[in-house]
């Protein structure tokens, strides 16, 4: 019976080990603080490259004494297409104020609120030869199960030769930010850092 | 013959026991997170967060382990109210009033029975505790957490407010979240009983049974009248926590029991009480109880 407990900790110890350690490549969650003077995000959020869809949940505590209405607004090149959702009371009691959003903007911050974000985003292929992202008369080709896109057939013919080399260069790359701006002065009040890394080589094994 | 008066699985906790968890879900959980709206908050995650407040990272200071502490203020009172409740009264908290172990409890009557897995095989204490330690020491040593990324506070108010809200909808919507329903459902809603993540994983639970096994001696608890026990097993397979061992007479592991008094309506004896220890270990102190079966194991009365 002794010797059973002993082996099913340590089977649950390294099970979770396994489980905390591993990150998942489309999830990321970022802490931060909305400030008059520019806020900041305790870390970047970190994503894997290659994925269809992404979603970062970005929650953000007001530093009094701002207050104010916010225009979120996901920065980078090539434009991704996004939705943000405001997590709040599905039924509001009215019981507290909540902010609000509206379009892309949270209405009636207040000092002390705290928000949470949900960012999902969708990158557009892209031509994993040049990085153009995709636009109408992309060339379609299938390698390997999956479509890649091409802006032009020298692009397609030069991944044709090596596909090996290109293949996980279709993917979101380099760095967003979510960017959080005060809709009264256009100023800055927070800026999050979301930084697509290559596939398994995303270091940051989350704080949360 | 009528029920006899005054024992204890008369108890309204034990008897009502279903309504208290429908009770705690609709006033915790979405749509209406009656609760939680107090603080400005519409789930579990922030305010009310009980689990991140007590793990430690390496980059942090004593002031940021507090000010963790503050900003889940309602987080920390709800623990250290259900390790102290504990520790004089049992499990309560786990067993009547957690709205997330009543989310996966309730749903998991919503399944036929025959669908279910048993987990009761797995020995939970070492699971949990093996989880627990990992909980604890992968954020300390900066290897990575566990918390969020597998909580099921987060899940399952989600997973009830999803029809509802985007916002909540999107919590599924990549891998993490799918991850996450998958325990849900696996260890919850497909579990005999409902309560394995209560049971493997959860880590305020595992803090919460820590404090039922120490203070076992001076509060009350689940406990079995040796008397009147014949080790018939009924109340082994009917506990949802698999707290129960089959011997001669039966032992219960303060270490995974909860009140939830199953084990107490299973009893055809009435061998198992609730209670502190000087009350329930003598027959004559439970004076409501024949002393011998007046019904049978399929709980048919005898004498009737």
């Amino acid at each position: 019976m002794k010797a059973k407990s002993i082996v099913f900790f340590l089977l649950a110890l390294a099970a979770s080990f396994l489980a905390a350690t591993y990150r998942w490549g489309d999830s990321a969650h970022s802490i931060g603080l909305i400030r008059t003077s520019g806020g900041e995000a305790r870390h970047p959020a970190f994503l894997g490259s290659g994925e269809d869809s992404y979603t970062l949940i970005a929650t953000a505590t007001v530093v009094p004494p701002y207050r104010g209405d916010v225009r979120v607004v996901l920065e980078g090149e090539p434009v991704m297409d996004h939705r943000i959702s405001l997590s709040g009371p599905i039924v509001d009691l009215g019981i507290r104020r909540n902010p609000e959003l509206r379009g892309n903007i949270i209405r009636g911050l207040q000092p002390m609120d705290r928000i949470a974000l949900w960012v999902e985003m969708k990158p557009p292929p892209i031509d994993p030869i040049c990085g153009m992202s995709y636009t109408d008369g992309f060339l379609e080709v299938s390698y390997a199960g999956r479509p890649y896109y091409f802006c032009s057939e020298a692009c397609a013919e030069a991944f044709s030769k090596d596909p090996d080399r290109y293949k996980n260069n279709d993917g979101a790359r380099g760095k967003y930010t979510v960017a959080f701006y005060d809709t009264k002065t256009g100023r800055p009040v927070l800026n999050v850092p979301v930084l697509f890394t290559g596939k398994g080589d995303a270091k940051d094994a989350g704080h949360h | 013959m009528r029920r006899m008066q005054g024992t204890t699985e008369n108890h309204f906790f034990v008897k009502r026991r279903s309504w208290i968890l429908i009770l705690g879900v609709v006033l915790f959980m979405p749509p209406l997170s009656f609760l939680f709206q107090f603080t400005q908050d519409s789930s579990f995650c922030g305010t009310w967060c009980p689990r991140m407040f007590f793990t430690w990272r390496p980059d942090m200071t004593a002031g940021a382990f507090m000010s963790g502490m503050v900003r889940s203020y309602m987080g920390v009172i709800l623990v250290l109210g259900a390790v102290l409740s504990t520790f004089f009264l049992g499990r309560v908290w786990c067993s009547h009033l957690c709205p997330v172990g009543g989310t996966s409890e309730l749903g998991s009557r919503l399944i036929p029975e025959k669908l279910k897995i048993r987990l009761d095989t797995i020995p939970a204490s070492p699971v949990r505790y093996g989880y627990l330690a990992a909980y604890l020491l992968l954020p300390a040593l900066g290897l990575g957490s566990l918390c969020c990324s597998y909580c099921n506070f987060a899940t399952a108010p989600r997973f009830l407010g999803a029809s509802f809200s985007h916002a909540d909808m999107a919590f599924f919507l990549r891998t993490a979240g799918l991850v996450n329903l998958g325990l849900l459902v696996g260890l919850g809603f497909l579990t005999k009983g409902g309560r394995g993540y209560c049971n493997l994983l959860c880590p305020v639970g595992a803090l919460d049974a820590l404090s039922n096994r120490l203070g076992e001696k001076f509060g009350r608890r689940i406990r079995v009248v040796e008397d009147r026990c014949n080790g018939c097993g009924l109340c082994k397979d009917a506990c949802p926590v698999g707290a129960v061992e089959a011997g001669e007479t039966v032992r219960i592991d303060q270490l995974s029991c909860f009140p939830c008094g199953l084990c107490m309506k299973a009893c055809p004896r009435h061998a198992i009480a609730y209670g502190p220890r000087k009350t329930c270990q003598k027959e004559e102190r439970v004076p409501a109880a024949p002393s011998y079966a007046l019904t049978g194991h399929d709980r048919k009365d005898l004498a009737a």
